[in-house]
Protein backbone atom coordinates (compact mmCIF):
# COMPACT_ATOMS: atom_id res chain seq x y z
CA UNK A 1 0.00 0.00 0.00
CA UNK A 2 1.49 3.26 -0.84
CA UNK A 3 1.08 6.00 1.86
CA UNK A 4 1.33 10.23 1.11
CA UNK A 5 3.50 12.25 3.30
CA UNK A 6 2.36 15.29 4.48
CA UNK A 7 3.16 18.36 3.25
CA UNK A 8 7.40 19.25 3.25
CA UNK A 9 8.30 22.33 4.51
CA UNK A 10 10.12 23.10 1.71
CA UNK A 11 10.51 21.79 -1.69
CA UNK A 12 13.02 18.98 -2.95
CA UNK A 13 14.58 21.42 -5.25
CA UNK A 14 14.58 24.54 -2.68
CA UNK A 15 16.80 22.40 -0.22
CA UNK A 16 18.72 20.87 -3.51
CA UNK A 17 19.61 24.51 -4.75
CA UNK A 18 20.24 25.26 -0.88
CA UNK A 19 22.10 28.96 0.01
CA UNK A 20 23.50 30.60 -2.64
CA UNK A 21 26.13 32.21 -0.79
CA UNK A 22 27.65 29.23 1.02
CA UNK A 23 28.48 27.54 -2.34
CA UNK A 24 32.40 26.19 -2.32
CA UNK A 25 34.46 26.71 -5.30
CA UNK A 26 34.03 24.02 -7.72
CA UNK A 27 36.58 21.57 -7.68
CA UNK A 28 37.98 20.89 -10.25
CA UNK A 29 41.52 18.71 -9.09
CA UNK A 30 39.77 15.68 -7.63
CA UNK A 31 38.21 13.83 -10.76
CA UNK A 32 42.29 12.75 -11.50
CA UNK A 33 42.70 11.23 -8.02
CA UNK A 34 39.33 9.54 -8.11
CA UNK A 35 40.31 7.56 -11.75
CA UNK A 36 43.77 6.51 -10.38
CA UNK A 37 41.90 5.02 -7.34
CA UNK A 38 39.63 2.91 -9.50
CA UNK A 39 42.47 2.07 -12.03
CA UNK A 40 44.72 0.60 -9.04
CA UNK A 41 41.55 -0.69 -7.21
CA UNK A 42 40.75 -2.32 -10.67
CA UNK A 43 44.02 -3.76 -11.57
CA UNK A 44 44.16 -4.91 -8.08
CA UNK A 45 41.16 -7.31 -8.46
CA UNK A 46 41.34 -8.00 -12.59
CA UNK A 47 44.90 -8.28 -13.02
CA UNK A 48 46.11 -8.79 -16.31
CA UNK A 49 43.22 -10.99 -17.26
CA UNK A 50 40.88 -10.00 -19.87
CA UNK A 51 37.45 -11.16 -19.73
CA UNK A 52 35.43 -12.14 -22.47
CA UNK A 53 32.79 -9.28 -22.29
CA UNK A 54 33.39 -5.89 -19.87
CA UNK A 55 32.00 -5.86 -16.37
CA UNK A 56 29.66 -3.64 -15.91
CA UNK A 57 28.67 -1.74 -12.94
CA UNK A 58 25.46 0.67 -12.81
CA UNK A 59 23.77 2.23 -9.57
CA UNK A 60 21.43 -1.06 -9.35
CA UNK A 61 24.79 -2.97 -8.94
CA UNK A 62 25.58 -1.42 -5.42
CA UNK A 63 21.61 -2.10 -4.31
CA UNK A 64 21.91 -6.00 -4.83
CA UNK A 65 24.59 -8.78 -5.05
CA UNK A 66 24.03 -10.07 -8.23
CA UNK A 67 21.91 -7.96 -9.97
CA UNK A 68 19.98 -9.74 -13.22
CA UNK A 69 17.25 -8.56 -15.06
CA UNK A 70 15.04 -10.95 -16.39
CA UNK A 71 12.49 -8.76 -18.61
CA UNK A 72 10.20 -11.57 -18.88
CA UNK A 73 9.72 -11.27 -15.18
CA UNK A 74 9.95 -7.37 -15.03
CA UNK A 75 7.66 -6.89 -12.62
CA UNK A 76 5.47 -4.11 -11.70
CA UNK A 77 7.46 -2.03 -9.90
CA UNK A 78 9.42 -1.98 -12.78
CA UNK A 79 7.24 0.16 -14.76
CA UNK A 80 6.45 2.02 -12.01
CA UNK A 81 10.07 2.92 -11.44
CA UNK A 82 10.25 4.17 -15.04
CA UNK A 83 6.62 5.68 -15.19
CA UNK A 84 7.37 7.97 -12.24
CA UNK A 85 10.34 9.00 -13.87
CA UNK A 86 8.13 10.10 -16.82
CA UNK A 87 6.25 12.17 -14.93
CA UNK A 88 9.61 13.87 -13.15
CA UNK A 89 10.75 14.46 -16.76
CA UNK A 90 7.84 16.30 -17.87
CA UNK A 91 7.59 18.29 -14.58
CA UNK A 92 11.03 18.65 -15.08
CA UNK A 93 10.05 21.24 -18.36
CA UNK A 94 7.30 22.85 -16.68
CA UNK A 95 4.46 20.43 -18.51
CA UNK A 96 1.18 20.50 -16.51
CA UNK A 97 0.62 16.87 -15.29
CA UNK A 98 -3.12 16.62 -14.55
CA UNK A 99 -2.96 12.16 -14.94
CA UNK A 100 0.26 10.99 -14.41
CA UNK A 101 -0.41 7.28 -15.52
CA UNK A 102 -1.81 8.37 -18.70
CA UNK A 103 0.67 11.04 -19.64
CA UNK A 104 3.49 9.17 -18.33
CA UNK A 105 2.41 5.75 -20.09
CA UNK A 106 2.25 7.57 -23.77
CA UNK A 107 5.54 9.75 -22.99
CA UNK A 108 7.43 5.79 -22.61
CA UNK A 109 5.75 4.53 -25.21
CA UNK A 110 6.82 7.41 -27.91
CA UNK A 111 10.43 7.46 -26.15
CA UNK A 112 10.70 3.39 -26.32
CA UNK A 113 8.19 2.09 -28.78
CA UNK A 114 8.80 -1.18 -30.04
CA UNK A 115 11.24 -2.04 -27.21
CA UNK A 116 11.14 -5.44 -25.16
CA UNK A 117 9.77 -3.74 -22.36
CA UNK A 118 6.76 -2.04 -24.00
CA UNK A 119 5.78 -5.43 -25.31
CA UNK A 120 6.32 -6.96 -21.97
CA UNK A 121 3.86 -4.15 -20.63
CA UNK A 122 1.33 -4.29 -23.26
CA UNK A 123 0.92 -8.94 -22.33
CA UNK A 124 -0.12 -7.31 -18.37
CA UNK A 125 -3.70 -7.66 -18.21
CA UNK A 126 -6.43 -5.15 -16.60
CA UNK A 127 -6.45 -6.02 -12.67
CA UNK A 128 -2.59 -5.48 -13.26
CA UNK A 129 -2.60 -2.25 -15.37
CA UNK A 130 -5.46 -0.89 -13.01
CA UNK A 131 -3.33 -1.79 -9.83
CA UNK A 132 -0.09 -0.14 -11.53
CA UNK A 133 -2.15 2.94 -12.59
CA UNK A 134 -3.36 3.49 -9.18
CA UNK A 135 0.22 2.71 -7.42
CA UNK A 136 1.55 5.60 -10.36
CA UNK A 137 -1.03 8.01 -9.85
CA UNK A 138 -0.18 8.23 -5.73
CA UNK A 139 3.58 8.41 -6.64
CA UNK A 140 3.53 11.00 -9.07
CA UNK A 141 0.86 12.91 -6.35
CA UNK A 142 4.13 12.50 -3.50
CA UNK A 143 6.57 14.01 -6.26
CA UNK A 144 4.79 16.48 -7.79
CA UNK A 145 3.74 18.01 -4.40
CA UNK A 146 7.42 17.77 -3.08
CA UNK A 147 9.71 18.38 -6.12
CA UNK A 148 8.64 22.60 -6.30
CA UNK A 149 9.01 24.64 -9.26
CA UNK A 150 11.81 23.61 -11.83
CA UNK A 151 13.41 27.00 -12.67
CA UNK A 152 14.63 26.91 -16.42
CA UNK A 153 17.19 29.44 -15.03
CA UNK A 154 18.75 26.34 -13.45
CA UNK A 155 19.54 24.60 -16.29
CA UNK A 156 17.57 20.89 -15.70
CA UNK A 157 18.28 18.08 -17.68
CA UNK A 158 16.93 14.89 -17.35
CA UNK A 159 17.71 11.11 -17.37
CA UNK A 160 21.26 12.33 -17.91
CA UNK A 161 24.17 9.71 -19.01
CA UNK A 162 27.28 9.08 -18.08
CA UNK A 163 29.50 6.26 -19.15
CA UNK A 164 32.71 5.93 -18.35
CA UNK A 165 35.56 2.99 -19.46
CA UNK A 166 38.45 1.50 -17.03
CA UNK A 167 40.91 -1.43 -17.24
CA UNK A 168 41.12 -0.92 -21.08
CA UNK A 169 37.51 -0.38 -21.78
CA UNK A 170 37.16 -4.58 -19.67
CA UNK A 171 35.24 -2.28 -16.39
CA UNK A 172 32.45 -0.02 -17.69
CA UNK A 173 30.39 2.30 -15.49
CA UNK A 174 27.27 3.02 -16.35
CA UNK A 175 24.62 5.61 -14.68
CA UNK A 176 21.62 7.74 -15.04
CA UNK A 177 20.88 10.47 -13.62
CA UNK A 178 17.09 11.23 -13.33
CA UNK A 179 17.33 15.51 -12.78
CA UNK A 180 20.00 16.88 -12.64
CA UNK A 181 20.64 21.47 -12.37
CA UNK A 182 23.09 23.74 -12.42
CA UNK A 183 26.49 24.67 -14.40
CA UNK A 184 29.47 22.70 -14.81
CA UNK A 185 31.27 26.05 -15.76
CA UNK A 186 30.37 28.20 -12.77
CA UNK A 187 33.06 29.15 -10.54
CA UNK A 188 31.18 27.84 -7.74
CA UNK A 189 29.87 24.05 -7.63
CA UNK A 190 26.32 24.73 -8.89
CA UNK A 191 25.82 21.12 -9.77
CA UNK A 192 22.87 19.36 -8.17
CA UNK A 193 22.17 15.98 -8.54
CA UNK A 194 18.63 14.67 -8.16
CA UNK A 195 17.28 10.78 -8.17
CA UNK A 196 13.83 9.15 -7.74
CA UNK A 197 13.38 5.95 -6.06
CA UNK A 198 9.89 4.28 -5.72
CA UNK A 199 10.99 2.15 -2.92
CA UNK A 200 11.21 3.46 0.66
CA UNK A 201 15.53 4.87 1.29
CA UNK A 202 17.87 2.48 2.72
CA UNK A 203 21.43 2.04 2.83
CA UNK A 204 21.35 1.25 -0.79
CA UNK A 205 20.02 4.49 -1.13
CA UNK A 206 23.19 6.00 -0.64
CA UNK A 207 25.11 4.68 -2.07
CA UNK A 208 23.19 5.35 -5.07
CA UNK A 209 23.92 8.72 -4.17
CA UNK A 210 27.30 8.74 -3.43
CA UNK A 211 27.45 6.87 -7.04
CA UNK A 212 26.22 9.22 -9.11
CA UNK A 213 27.92 11.99 -7.47
CA UNK A 214 31.21 10.10 -8.50
CA UNK A 215 30.25 9.45 -11.92
CA UNK A 216 29.20 12.83 -12.65
CA UNK A 217 32.49 14.22 -11.48
CA UNK A 218 34.74 11.21 -13.60
CA UNK A 219 32.42 12.46 -16.73
CA UNK A 220 33.13 16.02 -16.11
CA UNK A 221 35.21 16.47 -13.97
CA UNK A 222 34.06 18.72 -11.87
CA UNK A 223 32.34 17.80 -8.43
CA UNK A 224 28.91 18.30 -7.91
CA UNK A 225 27.72 20.67 -5.32
CA UNK A 226 24.69 18.13 -4.32
CA UNK A 227 23.80 14.69 -4.35
CA UNK A 228 20.11 13.63 -3.33
CA UNK A 229 17.53 10.54 -3.29
CA UNK A 230 13.90 11.01 -3.02
CA UNK A 231 11.26 8.21 -2.64
CA UNK A 232 8.02 8.75 -3.78
CA UNK A 233 7.07 5.55 -1.66
CA UNK A 234 7.65 7.70 1.97
CA UNK A 235 8.09 11.53 0.55
CA UNK A 236 11.22 11.15 2.12
CA UNK A 237 14.40 13.05 0.56
CA UNK A 238 17.94 12.19 1.52
CA UNK A 239 20.40 15.20 0.45
CA UNK A 240 24.14 15.54 1.01
CA UNK A 241 27.13 17.46 0.07
CA UNK A 242 29.77 15.95 -2.35
CA UNK A 243 33.12 15.97 -1.12
CA UNK A 244 36.44 14.13 -1.54
CA UNK A 245 35.75 11.36 1.27
CA UNK A 246 32.02 10.83 -0.40
CA UNK A 247 33.41 10.32 -3.77
CA UNK A 248 36.35 8.22 -2.61
CA UNK A 249 33.72 6.19 -0.66
CA UNK A 250 31.96 5.60 -3.88
CA UNK A 251 35.19 4.80 -5.36
CA UNK A 252 35.82 2.00 -3.04
CA UNK A 253 32.07 0.41 -3.02
CA UNK A 254 32.10 0.46 -6.71
CA UNK A 255 35.84 -1.75 -6.48
CA UNK A 256 34.06 -3.92 -4.11
CA UNK A 257 30.56 -4.65 -6.19
CA UNK A 258 33.47 -5.64 -8.94
CA UNK A 259 35.44 -7.73 -6.42
CA UNK A 260 32.09 -9.74 -6.10
CA UNK A 261 31.43 -10.23 -10.10
CA UNK A 262 34.85 -11.26 -10.77
CA UNK A 263 34.26 -14.22 -8.54
CA UNK A 264 31.55 -15.59 -10.81
CA UNK A 265 33.46 -14.65 -13.89
CA UNK B 1 50.47 8.73 -39.86
CA UNK B 2 47.12 9.42 -37.92
CA UNK B 3 46.47 13.07 -35.71
CA UNK B 4 43.96 11.49 -33.88
CA UNK B 5 43.92 12.46 -30.20
CA UNK B 6 42.58 11.25 -27.20
CA UNK B 7 41.43 13.68 -24.34
CA UNK B 8 39.07 14.18 -21.19
CA UNK B 9 36.29 16.59 -22.16
CA UNK B 10 36.91 19.66 -19.89
CA UNK B 11 36.77 23.53 -20.66
CA UNK B 12 40.99 23.28 -20.58
CA UNK B 13 41.58 20.71 -22.71
CA UNK B 14 38.63 22.22 -25.69
CA UNK B 15 40.01 25.45 -25.44
CA UNK B 16 43.96 23.91 -26.03
CA UNK B 17 42.63 21.66 -28.53
CA UNK B 18 41.28 24.90 -30.90
CA UNK B 19 44.10 27.09 -29.63
CA UNK B 20 46.70 24.22 -31.46
CA UNK B 21 44.83 23.61 -34.25
CA UNK B 22 47.26 23.43 -37.04
CA UNK B 23 47.66 27.03 -38.76
CA UNK B 24 47.35 25.31 -42.17
CA UNK B 25 45.15 23.10 -43.73
CA UNK B 26 44.64 20.74 -46.60
CA UNK B 27 42.32 21.90 -49.67
CA UNK B 28 40.38 19.19 -51.99
CA UNK B 29 40.85 19.94 -56.05
CA UNK B 30 38.80 19.32 -58.66
CA UNK B 31 41.07 16.46 -59.19
CA UNK B 32 40.24 14.61 -55.69
CA UNK B 33 36.82 15.01 -55.97
CA UNK B 34 36.59 13.35 -59.48
CA UNK B 35 38.77 10.59 -58.27
CA UNK B 36 36.29 10.13 -55.43
CA UNK B 37 33.19 10.17 -57.62
CA UNK B 38 35.14 7.73 -59.73
CA UNK B 39 35.56 5.30 -56.52
CA UNK B 40 31.87 5.65 -55.79
CA UNK B 41 30.95 5.03 -59.31
CA UNK B 42 32.69 1.54 -59.19
CA UNK B 43 30.41 0.26 -56.40
CA UNK B 44 27.08 -0.32 -57.79
CA UNK B 45 24.05 1.28 -56.17
CA UNK B 46 20.70 -0.45 -56.99
CA UNK B 47 19.04 2.41 -55.30
CA UNK B 48 20.32 6.35 -53.68
CA UNK B 49 22.78 5.56 -51.27
CA UNK B 50 23.30 7.82 -48.15
CA UNK B 51 26.45 7.14 -46.22
CA UNK B 52 27.45 9.27 -42.95
CA UNK B 53 29.71 8.96 -39.64
CA UNK B 54 27.81 6.54 -38.20
CA UNK B 55 27.38 3.90 -41.20
CA UNK B 56 31.45 4.16 -41.81
CA UNK B 57 32.02 3.40 -37.28
CA UNK B 58 29.37 0.40 -37.90
CA UNK B 59 31.33 -1.04 -40.53
CA UNK B 60 28.48 -0.66 -42.88
CA UNK B 61 25.48 -2.12 -41.28
CA UNK B 62 22.30 -1.54 -42.88
CA UNK B 63 19.82 0.55 -40.81
CA UNK B 64 16.89 0.15 -39.30
CA UNK B 65 13.87 2.09 -41.25
CA UNK B 66 14.52 5.92 -40.01
CA UNK B 67 11.74 6.85 -37.88
CA UNK B 68 11.47 10.11 -35.51
CA UNK B 69 12.11 9.61 -31.90
CA UNK B 70 12.60 12.13 -29.09
CA UNK B 71 16.25 11.06 -29.05
CA UNK B 72 16.74 12.08 -32.56
CA UNK B 73 14.43 15.21 -32.63
CA UNK B 74 16.69 16.43 -29.89
CA UNK B 75 19.75 17.62 -31.78
CA UNK B 76 17.13 19.48 -34.69
CA UNK B 77 15.56 21.32 -32.10
CA UNK B 78 18.20 22.01 -29.23
CA UNK B 79 20.25 23.25 -31.43
CA UNK B 80 17.58 25.82 -33.02
CA UNK B 81 16.49 26.70 -29.60
CA UNK B 82 20.33 28.10 -29.04
CA UNK B 83 20.06 29.55 -32.23
CA UNK B 84 16.96 31.65 -30.83
CA UNK B 85 18.74 32.14 -27.58
CA UNK B 86 21.94 34.09 -29.75
CA UNK B 87 19.55 36.46 -30.93
CA UNK B 88 17.24 37.16 -27.88
CA UNK B 89 19.06 36.89 -24.65
CA UNK B 90 16.19 37.00 -22.57
CA UNK B 91 14.88 33.34 -23.54
CA UNK B 92 15.59 30.56 -21.10
CA UNK B 93 16.64 27.25 -23.06
CA UNK B 94 13.51 25.70 -21.85
CA UNK B 95 10.84 28.56 -23.74
CA UNK B 96 13.67 28.72 -26.48
CA UNK B 97 12.89 25.06 -26.69
CA UNK B 98 8.73 25.27 -26.19
CA UNK B 99 9.19 28.38 -28.84
CA UNK B 100 10.80 25.91 -31.35
CA UNK B 101 8.01 23.10 -31.16
CA UNK B 102 5.35 26.10 -31.33
CA UNK B 103 6.53 26.54 -34.41
CA UNK B 104 7.07 23.53 -35.77
CA UNK B 105 3.40 23.06 -34.74
CA UNK B 106 1.82 26.17 -36.52
CA UNK B 107 3.73 24.99 -39.55
CA UNK B 108 1.96 21.58 -39.05
CA UNK B 109 -1.16 23.53 -39.38
CA UNK B 110 -0.68 26.19 -41.91
CA UNK B 111 -0.30 22.79 -43.93
CA UNK B 112 3.22 23.74 -44.63
CA UNK B 113 4.52 20.10 -43.61
CA UNK B 114 5.17 17.05 -45.60
CA UNK B 115 4.19 13.69 -43.93
CA UNK B 116 8.06 12.31 -42.85
CA UNK B 117 8.96 15.53 -41.82
CA UNK B 118 9.41 16.53 -37.78
CA UNK B 119 6.84 19.32 -37.62
CA UNK B 120 4.39 16.37 -39.30
CA UNK B 121 5.49 14.23 -36.77
CA UNK B 122 5.65 15.90 -33.49
CA UNK B 123 2.06 17.46 -34.53
CA UNK B 124 0.75 13.53 -34.40
CA UNK B 125 2.35 13.29 -31.14
CA UNK B 126 0.12 14.00 -27.93
CA UNK B 127 0.69 16.41 -25.18
CA UNK B 128 2.76 14.23 -23.00
CA UNK B 129 4.73 13.18 -25.85
CA UNK B 130 5.64 16.36 -26.66
CA UNK B 131 6.57 17.19 -22.91
CA UNK B 132 9.12 14.44 -23.53
CA UNK B 133 10.12 15.88 -26.35
CA UNK B 134 10.64 19.07 -25.34
CA UNK B 135 12.63 17.29 -22.16
CA UNK B 136 14.92 15.81 -24.51
CA UNK B 137 15.28 18.67 -26.12
CA UNK B 138 16.48 20.75 -23.46
CA UNK B 139 18.75 17.82 -22.17
CA UNK B 140 20.52 18.38 -25.27
CA UNK B 141 20.58 22.05 -25.98
CA UNK B 142 22.18 22.57 -22.20
CA UNK B 143 24.78 20.03 -22.31
CA UNK B 144 25.55 22.11 -25.76
CA UNK B 145 24.80 25.33 -24.13
CA UNK B 146 27.71 24.07 -21.48
CA UNK B 147 30.40 23.83 -23.89
CA UNK B 148 29.63 26.60 -25.69
CA UNK B 149 29.63 28.54 -22.66
CA UNK B 150 33.62 27.80 -22.35
CA UNK B 151 34.61 27.99 -25.56
CA UNK B 152 37.19 31.22 -25.64
CA UNK B 153 37.19 32.09 -28.83
CA UNK B 154 34.21 33.44 -30.67
CA UNK B 155 32.13 30.52 -32.12
CA UNK B 156 28.93 29.89 -34.26
CA UNK B 157 26.62 27.36 -34.32
CA UNK B 158 26.64 25.50 -37.72
CA UNK B 159 23.83 26.78 -39.96
CA UNK B 160 23.09 23.03 -41.22
CA UNK B 161 24.85 19.48 -41.36
CA UNK B 162 27.62 19.02 -44.29
CA UNK B 163 26.07 17.44 -47.56
CA UNK B 164 27.86 16.42 -50.07
CA UNK B 165 26.34 14.54 -53.60
CA UNK B 166 28.63 12.93 -55.40
CA UNK B 167 28.24 13.49 -58.65
CA UNK B 168 27.11 10.71 -61.05
CA UNK B 169 27.59 7.82 -57.91
CA UNK B 170 24.20 8.42 -56.57
CA UNK B 171 25.40 9.22 -53.62
CA UNK B 172 25.21 11.56 -51.08
CA UNK B 173 27.56 12.09 -48.09
CA UNK B 174 25.92 13.89 -44.43
CA UNK B 175 28.76 14.90 -41.99
CA UNK B 176 27.56 16.40 -38.68
CA UNK B 177 29.07 19.11 -37.35
CA UNK B 178 27.46 20.85 -34.30
CA UNK B 179 29.90 24.31 -33.90
CA UNK B 180 32.02 26.14 -35.63
CA UNK B 181 35.21 28.47 -34.47
CA UNK B 182 36.56 30.51 -36.92
CA UNK B 183 39.82 32.33 -36.08
CA UNK B 184 42.27 34.07 -38.42
CA UNK B 185 42.54 31.71 -41.10
CA UNK B 186 41.46 28.57 -39.15
CA UNK B 187 38.18 27.49 -38.77
CA UNK B 188 37.78 24.57 -36.41
CA UNK B 189 34.76 22.37 -35.57
CA UNK B 190 32.79 20.53 -33.10
CA UNK B 191 30.95 17.91 -33.41
CA UNK B 192 28.60 16.83 -30.09
CA UNK B 193 27.51 12.81 -29.77
CA UNK B 194 25.57 11.11 -27.38
CA UNK B 195 26.61 7.96 -25.95
CA UNK B 196 30.69 7.13 -25.35
CA UNK B 197 33.18 6.69 -28.35
CA UNK B 198 34.11 3.27 -29.48
CA UNK B 199 37.09 1.84 -31.37
CA UNK B 200 35.73 3.25 -34.72
CA UNK B 201 35.07 6.63 -33.89
CA UNK B 202 38.43 7.88 -35.38
CA UNK B 203 37.82 6.43 -38.61
CA UNK B 204 34.11 8.20 -38.32
CA UNK B 205 35.38 11.81 -37.24
CA UNK B 206 37.91 11.70 -40.13
CA UNK B 207 34.58 10.82 -42.27
CA UNK B 208 32.89 14.14 -40.97
CA UNK B 209 35.91 16.02 -41.71
CA UNK B 210 36.19 14.59 -45.04
CA UNK B 211 32.55 15.35 -46.03
CA UNK B 212 33.11 18.83 -44.23
CA UNK B 213 35.78 19.33 -46.65
CA UNK B 214 33.94 18.45 -49.55
CA UNK B 215 30.75 20.53 -48.91
CA UNK B 216 33.05 23.31 -48.74
CA UNK B 217 32.84 25.04 -51.96
CA UNK B 218 36.56 25.80 -51.94
CA UNK B 219 37.23 22.11 -50.78
CA UNK B 220 39.44 23.34 -47.83
CA UNK B 221 39.29 21.19 -44.86
CA UNK B 222 38.63 22.34 -41.26
CA UNK B 223 42.26 22.62 -39.84
CA UNK B 224 40.63 20.25 -36.70
CA UNK B 225 37.70 18.53 -36.02
CA UNK B 226 36.98 17.67 -32.49
CA UNK B 227 34.37 15.32 -31.55
CA UNK B 228 32.85 15.34 -28.44
CA UNK B 229 30.97 12.87 -26.23
CA UNK B 230 29.58 14.91 -23.11
CA UNK B 231 28.12 11.31 -21.63
CA UNK B 232 31.72 10.08 -21.53
CA UNK B 233 33.63 13.02 -20.65
CA UNK B 234 36.01 12.64 -23.68
CA UNK B 235 36.72 14.06 -26.81
CA UNK B 236 38.68 13.28 -29.74
CA UNK B 237 40.20 15.14 -32.45
CA UNK B 238 41.70 15.14 -35.91
CA UNK B 239 43.61 17.43 -38.12
CA UNK B 240 42.59 18.79 -41.49
CA UNK B 241 45.92 16.77 -43.64
CA UNK B 242 45.36 15.21 -46.76
CA UNK B 243 46.36 12.19 -44.90
CA UNK B 244 43.56 12.29 -42.61
CA UNK B 245 41.03 13.57 -45.72
CA UNK B 246 42.34 10.74 -47.63
CA UNK B 247 41.51 8.17 -44.85
CA UNK B 248 38.19 9.65 -44.77
CA UNK B 249 36.83 9.25 -47.98
CA UNK B 250 38.70 5.44 -48.05
CA UNK B 251 36.91 4.73 -44.96
CA UNK B 252 33.33 6.04 -46.41
CA UNK B 253 33.96 3.83 -50.14
CA UNK B 254 34.97 0.84 -48.04
CA UNK B 255 31.60 1.59 -45.94
CA UNK B 256 30.11 1.81 -49.69
CA UNK B 257 31.46 -1.47 -50.56
CA UNK B 258 30.30 -3.21 -47.74
CA UNK B 259 26.74 -2.14 -48.06
CA UNK B 260 26.61 -3.46 -51.32
CA UNK B 261 27.71 -6.43 -50.58
CA UNK B 262 25.43 -6.64 -47.84
CA UNK B 263 22.56 -6.08 -50.52
CA UNK B 264 23.99 -8.64 -52.82
CA UNK B 265 23.59 -11.13 -50.30
CA UNK B 266 20.31 -10.30 -48.95
CA UNK B 267 19.19 -10.88 -52.63
CA UNK B 268 21.15 -13.93 -53.15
Amino acid sequence: MTILAPNSPLSAIEALRGDKTKRPLSDLSSASGLRAQLEDGIYSIVGKASPLSPLIVRSSSLRQHHNTTDIQQASLSLFRGILVTQVLRLLSVGVEVTDPFSEALSAWRCEKSGSELVRSFNQLDKEQVARLEADVNAHASTLKRSLGTVSATWLPRSCVRASQRFAGGHVLLFDVVDLMVGSTTSELASVALFDVTTSPLDAGAERTMRFHALMQTLKTSVVPLRTSIFSSATGELWTSDVDYEILSRSADEVLSALNDMWKYV
Amino acid sequence: MSTLLYRRNTIQNINELIASAPTASSQLTNDHRASLSARFRAVNATSNRRLDAWMVEQAGRPYDPFHWTPQIARRVLGTSALRRINSRSDLSLSQAVRDELADHLLRSTAGYTQSGSLSYWLSGLSHASLGLVCAEAVTWATTTYEVLQGIERPWQLAQSDAYYDVSAARTSLRGRRDIVINHDEQRVVLRLRAGSPGKSSGPGLRSDLTIDALASPTGSAASRFIGVWPDAGVCLSVDGTMADLRAGARDLVRTAVVQQRGQLLKAA
